[in-house]
């Protein structure tokens, strides 16, 4: 079972599952067998707002570390999801295509985008946070957002 | 006699959002421009305030409900106010059948949103004419 962390800020209850690793944007990356699975954390879902469109690049395209992997259109914003690492998309999540809701509603599990055949994840994953230093730094975030509407 | 029956109209509130106000622009054309006869819109906050005349009106007569965005607050709202939701429509759920409508703005919508909100008040209209036929073959 996984474990999460879980803070509120304001009104906002934003949680962080212990078993992957995050980049800056929150963007998570979770090994699954020889792939690397990645998706949106709970609070840049929830920041961006309900999502009406989840473009994914098509199986087969190659990335590099920061290279847009998904293009994401919700009521507030259009975002370009970063590859938090380099490799090939292997599978994507059909529900992107019919229910990209499933962001909002399961960023951690069915709500995925894509998994990724790395290139070489060793040496990426020590560029990306673990879950502490994402929470720390998505906290800071969460605030600087509260405070900036207040 | 008793008064025909109407078709309650009640939009999202979301203040702020381009969405929330696409529903209200719905919400206006089909009660003041295309069906002022047998609609009556409800705001959401009278619903909130537990207005008797508001409760009256959604306990007598069917209701559309006009939601924003996923919190479905007009839904959950009618639903907790003891009222018959006989259709509910979300402004993300008609903008997912038309990308190119993508409203801006919330005082004022931008041309895409005031499209949205045209061919979301096209499909209200009709749902309201579809409850009246039936409310007719049932009276």
């Amino acid at each position: 079972m996984t474990d999460y962390l879980e803070t509120q800020v304001d009104k906002f209850t934003f949680k962080v599952p212990t078993d992957r690793q995050y980049n800056s944007l929150g963007v998570w990356a979770l090994a699954v067998g020889k792939h690397i699975r990645i998706g949106l954390s709970d609070f840049l879902q929830q920041s961006s707002g309900d999502i009406a469109f989840a473009d994914v690049d098509p199986i087969g395209t190659i990335l590099a570390v920061g290279d847009s992997a998904c293009e994401i259109e919700t009521i507030k914003v259009d975002i370009s999801i970063p590859s938090p690492l380099a490799g090939k998309i292997v599978r994507v999540n059909p529900l992107m295509e019919t229910a990209p809701e499933t962001i909002n509603q399961a960023p951690y599990d069915e709500g995925w985008l894509c998994e990724i055949e790395p290139l070489d994840w060793e040496s990426d994953v020590n560029n990306l946070m673990d879950p502490d230093a994402y929470f720390i730094h998505m906290k800071q975030q969460a605030e600087e957002e509260v405070n900036k509407n207040e | 006699m008793s008064e025909p029956k109407k078709v309650i109209i009640v939009p999202c509130s979301g203040i702020g959002k381009s969405f929330g106000t696409v529903s209200r622009m719905v919400a206006y054309q089909v009660t003041e421009d295309d069906r002022p006869d047998s609609t009556q819109l409800i705001p959401l906050s009278l619903l909130v305030l537990g207005d008797e005349e508001a409760l009256a009106a959604l306990a007598d007569n069917p209701a559309i409900t006009i939601d924003g965005c996923q919190l479905a607050c007009a839904t959950k709202m009618v639903r907790e106010s003891g009222g018959e939701v006989a259709q509910e429509l979300a402004v993300l759920e008609c903008f997912r059948r038309h990308r190119d409508l993508k409203p801006q703005g919330i005082g004022e919508l931008n041309e895409g949103g005031q499209k949205l909100a045209a061919v979301l008040a096209e499909e209200v209209d009709a749902t309201v004419d579809a409850l009246n036929q039936e409310g007719a073959k049932n009276a």
